[in-house]
C-alpha cells in the first residue's frame, strides 16, 4: 500500500517481490479483498513455478545424460551441465545462440541438423538413435539420442530438444565383443576340427565349416535347428544322444573319446570332447562339442602296431632261426670235427695198411731167415740161440703191431649174432685169467643174468673186452680190485642230453633200452691231460714194449662199428671206469 | 720119393730165396723162384709145379691176374695155388690159411712150419703114369 500513485514505483515494487501495488485512497474493501486473493494465488503460482524451475535445473545440472533445447534454427537455447562438460565450457551462456557446427565436426553437425529439421518439420520424434559424434579435436564419441519437437502453447513447433546418453564405453565394449565374436568365428570356421554347439534339445545352434562339410551340408541353414538324427545312422544317433543327455542333464564332460564312425560308407575315427555350455547363472543351456578326425593317426598307429607285431614276430622267428643256426653251427662244428677225426683216422688207416703191407714182406723174409738159421746154424756160442730167440720175439711183436694196424685200418665185416653180453664177458675173463693171476688183483663179478640179448660180433667184442681188461690189469700191477659189471636199463632224458661229450644223443634215444658193461679198476688212473688222447693211434701210457698204442683205437672202432659207445673216465675215488653201452 | 715141385712167384727176391733155401733144405721140395709176375705163367708151363706159392700184390701183374690165367690154362688149372699175402692178417687167415675162390690164403709173415704143413696138405698128389 502506498500513498503515491506512481506507476514506475509500482512496477519496481512488484519486480522486487510485491504481489500488488495499491494506492491509498483508491482502494475500497472489495478491491482490497480481490487484490489479496489474487496476491495469494500469484504467490502460489510463483512458488509452483519456482519449484518446477528448480526441478528442471536439478535435472539439467545433475543428469549425466546430455539435454539441450534448440530454437527453430537449431541454435542452443539451453544446455545441461553434461552438455557443458562435453563442450568443455564453464558458462552455459557461451553456447546459447550457437549450433552443433560450433562444437562438432561438420559431418556430424550436418547430420544432426538434418535430423532436427526433420523432427521439426514432421513433428515426429527420433527416439533412441545411435549417433557417432566427432568433436573438433577428432575425439569420437557415441551417443544414444532422442530428438523431439518443441511446441508453444498453441502447439506450433518452435524448436526442438533432445536428450542423448554417452554410450561410447558401451560401443567400445560392443565393438570389442564384435571383434571377439569375429575372432572366435574366424577361428572356429578355419579350424579343421568339427565344432558345434547344441541347445538343451540337442539341436545344433552353431557349427563351423569343417563340421558342416563333415555332415555333408553346405550352408549353415542346413544344419542349424537339426539334430544328429538328421545326419547319422541310427546306431550312432543312440550313442550320441546318450552322451549329449549325460552332458546336458548331469553336466558331465566327455574328453577325447575316440569313436569309430561310418559316414557315407567311409570309416572315420574321431576324437571327441563335449562340455556343457552354461549361462551366467551357471545353468546348462546346451553343449559345446569339438571333434577331430584322427583316422590317419589311428591308421598310422594300427600300421605301427602291426609293424611292431610283425617285428616282434620277425624277431621271434629270427631268434628261432638264429638259435637253429647256432645249433646247426654247433652240429656242423661237431660233424666237422668228427669228419676231420674220421678223415684223420682214414688217413692213418690207409697209411697203416700201406705200412703193414710193406713191413710184412720184410718181416716174412726175416722170419724165413730166422727159421733157416735156427734149423741150420750150428754154433759153439750159446748166445746164438738166445739171440735168435730174441729176434724171433721181436719179429712177433712187430707182427702184432702190424696186426693191430690192420685191424684198425681195414673195415671188417662184422659177424653179428644175438649174444648175451655177460657170457662174452665171462669168455673174455677166461682169456685174461693168466695175466690176472700174475698180480694180486681181486676180481669182482657183478654180471646180470637176464640181460636182453645184444646183436654183436662176439669175437670182436671179446677183443674189445680183453683189451680193456688187460689195460685194467696193467694199471694195478701192485694189486687192486677189478670189478666187472653188466646190466641193462632204459636211458633217461638227462643222461642223453647231458652226457658231457659222450655223444650218446648221436647213437641213442631217450627211453631206449641199452646193455651196459662196466669195468672198474682201483689202479693208477689216467693223467687228466692225457684223457683226451687215449683213443688216438699210437698213444700209450704203458712202458715201451708193453703196448702197441693201438689197443684203445681199435677198441673204439669196433665198439662204434656195433653202434655202441665207450666211455673212459677217472673215478673220484681213484682208478678208472670204462663203460660200454650197446643197443638191445 | 720124388720131390715136390714148388713154384714161388713174388717180387721180393730175398723172400723167394729164403723160402727156396728153407724148403729145399728139408729135402722134400724142388723150388723155382719167379720174381716177375708177367713171367709167372710161362714159368709154370715150363716148370710144371705141384704147387704154386703166389704173392698177391706185385708190380705189372698181380696175383689175382696170374691166378686167372692159370685157371684158364688147361694144363695148369688143376695146380694148387697158395696165396702168400701181406694184405690179410694171421688172425683172419689163420695159421692154416683160408680158402677163397678156389685158392688158399696164407698171411705173411708165415712160419716155415706152417708153410710146410700147408704145402703138404694142398700139394697135388702125383697122378699115376698113363699106360
Amino acid at each position: 500500500m502506498s500513498g503515491r500513485d506512481d506507476e514506475a514505483l509500482a512496477i519496481k515494487t512488484v519486480h522486487e517481490g510485491a504481489q500488488e501495488y495499491l494506492v491509498k485512497g483508491q482502494v475500497d474493501s472489495r478491491l482490497l479483498v480481490r487484490s489479496m486473493r489474487y496476491a495469494i494465488e500469484r504467490k502460489r503460482a510463483e512458488e509452483a513455478l519456482a519449484k518446477e524451475r528448480d526441478l528442471l535445473h536439478t535435472l539439467l545440472e545433475n543428469l549425466p545424460d546430455r539435454i539441450y533445447f534448440k530454437d527453430e534454427q537449431s541454435r542452443f537455447l539451453r544446455i545441461s551441465r553434461a552438455v557443458m562438460n562435453q563442450f568443455k565450457i564453464d558458462d552455459p551462456a557461451y553456447a546459447i545462440g550457437k549450433s552443433d557446427v560450433d562444437f562438432f565436426s561438420p559431418d556430424h553437425a550436418q547430420v544432426a541438423l538434418h535430423d532436427e529439421q526433420l523432427v521439426m518439420r514432421t513433428g515426429e520424434p527420433i527416439i533412441g538413435k545411435v549417433e557417432r559424434e566427432t568433436l573438433p579435436d577428432g575425439t569420437v564419441t557415441w551417443a544414444l539420442t532422442s530428438k523431439l519437437p518443441m511446441r508453444d502453447k498453441t502447439g506450433r513447433v518452435v524448436g526442438n530438444f533432445g536428450i542423448s546418453r554417452d554410450i561410447t564405453i558401451l560401443k567400445k565394449i560392443e565393438s570389442k565383443l564384435a571383434e571377439d565374436r569375429n575372432l572366435l568365428r574366424s577361428l572356429i570356421d578355419n579350424l579343421p576340427d568339427y565344432i558345434y554347439v547344441k541347445d538343451t534339445r540337442y539341436r545344433y545352434i552353431i557349427d563351423n565349416i569343417a563340421h558342416r562339410r563333415f555332415l555333408g551340408a553346405s550352408t549353415e541353414e542346413e544344419v542349424i535347428g537339426k539334430t544328429v538324427g538328421d545326419f547319422f545312422p541310427k546306431e550312432f544317433v543312440e550313442q550320441f544322444s546318450r552322451d549329449d543327455q549325460s552332458i546336458i542333464e548331469k553336466g558331465e564332460i566327455l574328453v577325447n573319446r575316440e569313436e569309430l564312425l561310418v559316414v557315407a560308407g567311409k570309416r572315420r575315427w574321431h576324437s571327441t570332447t563335449k562340455v556343457p555350455l552354461r549361462n551366467n547363472e551357471g545353468q546348462v543351456i546346451g553343449l559345446v562339442g569339438i571333434s577331430r578326425d584322427i583316422t590317419e593317426r589311428k591308421e598310422a598307429e594300427e600300421k605301427v602296431r602291426q609293424a611292431n607285431a610283425e617285428l616282434a614276430s620277425s624277431k621271434e622267428e629270427l631268434e628261432k632261426v638264429l638259435a637253429d643256426l647256432r645249433k646247426s653251427h654247433e652240429e656242423l662244428k661237431s660233424a666237422q670235427f668228427q669228419l676231420i677225426q674220421a678223415e684223420k683216422m682214414q688217413s692213418v688207416g690207409r697209411l697203416a695198411a700201406g705200412v703193414a703191407h710193406e713191413v710184412k714182406n720184410p718181416l716174412a723174409i726175416l722170419g724165413m731167415g730166422i727159421d733157416y738159421m735156427t734149423k741150420n746154424l750150428v754154433s759153439q756160442d750159446g748166445n746164438v740161440e738166445l739171440i735168435l730167440n730174441d729176434m724171433n720175439d721181436a719179429l712177433k711183436r712187430a707182427d702184432s703191431i702190424i696186426l693191430g694196424l690192420l685191424d684198425f685200418s681195414v673195415p671188417r665185416a662184422l659177424d653179428l649174432h644175438s649174444e648175451d653180453l655177460s657170457v662174452i664177458v665171462e669168455q673174455s675173463l677166461a682169456l685174461v685169467k693168466h695175466e690176472l693171476a700174475s698180480y694180486p688183483i681181486t676180481l669182482v663179478r657183478e654180471l646180470g643174468t637176464d640181460l636182453p640179448p645184444v646183436y654183436v660180433d662176439k669175437h670182436k667184442i671179446k677183443q674189445v673186452l680183453v683189451n680193456i681188461l688187460t689195460n685194467a690189469i696193467h694199471a694195478m700191477l701192485s694189486g687192486g680190485t677189478l670189478t666187472v659189471r653188466t646190466h641193462s636199463r632204459k636211458l633217461g632224458a638227462t643222461e642223453v642230453d647231458h652226457d658231457h661229450g659222450w655223444r650218446l644223443a648221436d647213437r641213442f634215444r631217450v627211453g631206449e633200452t641199452v646193455v651196459i658193461c662196466e669195468t672198474i679198476d682201483t689202479g693208477v688212473g689216467i693223467p687228466p691231460e692225457k684223457l683226451a688222447k687215449i683213443f688216438d693211434p699210437f698213444f700209450t701210457t704203458k712202458p715201451t714194449g708193453k703196448g702197441t698204442g693201438l689197443g684203445l683205437t681199435v677198441t673204439k672202432k669196433i665198439v662204434e662199428l656195433h653202434g655202441g659207445t665207450i666211455d673212459i673216465r677217472n673215478r673220484s675215488e681213484g682208478g678208472v671206469i670204462v663203460t660200454l653201452m650197446f643197443k638191445v | 720119393m720124388d720131390k715136390k715141385r714148388i713154384l714161388i712167384v713174388d717180387d721180393e727176391a730175398s723172400f723167394t730165396r729164403m723160402v727156396k733155401l728153407n724148403l729145399e733144405k728139408t729135402g722134400q721140395f724142388d723150388v723155382r723162384e719167379e720174381n716177375k709176375g708177367t713171367y709167372a705163367v710161362a714159368a709154370a708151363r715150363e716148370f710144371k709145379p705141384d704147387l704154386i706159392l703166389l704173392d698177391v700184390i706185385m708190380p705189372n701183374m698181380d696175383g689175382g691176374d696170374i691166378f686167372a690165367q692159370l685157371q684158364s690154362d688147361r694144363n695148369l688149372k688143376m695146380t694148387p695155388v697158395i696165396f702168400l699175402t701181406a694184405t690179410v692178417s694171421q688172425r683172419e687167415a689163420g695159421v692154416k690159411g683160408f680158402n677163397s675162390g678156389g685158392a688158399l690164403f696164407l698171411a705173411k709173415p708165415v712160419t716155415l712150419e706152417n708153410l710146410i704143413a700147408c704145402i703138404n696138405q694142398n700139394v697135388r698128389k702125383p697122378e699115376p703114369e698113363e699106360a
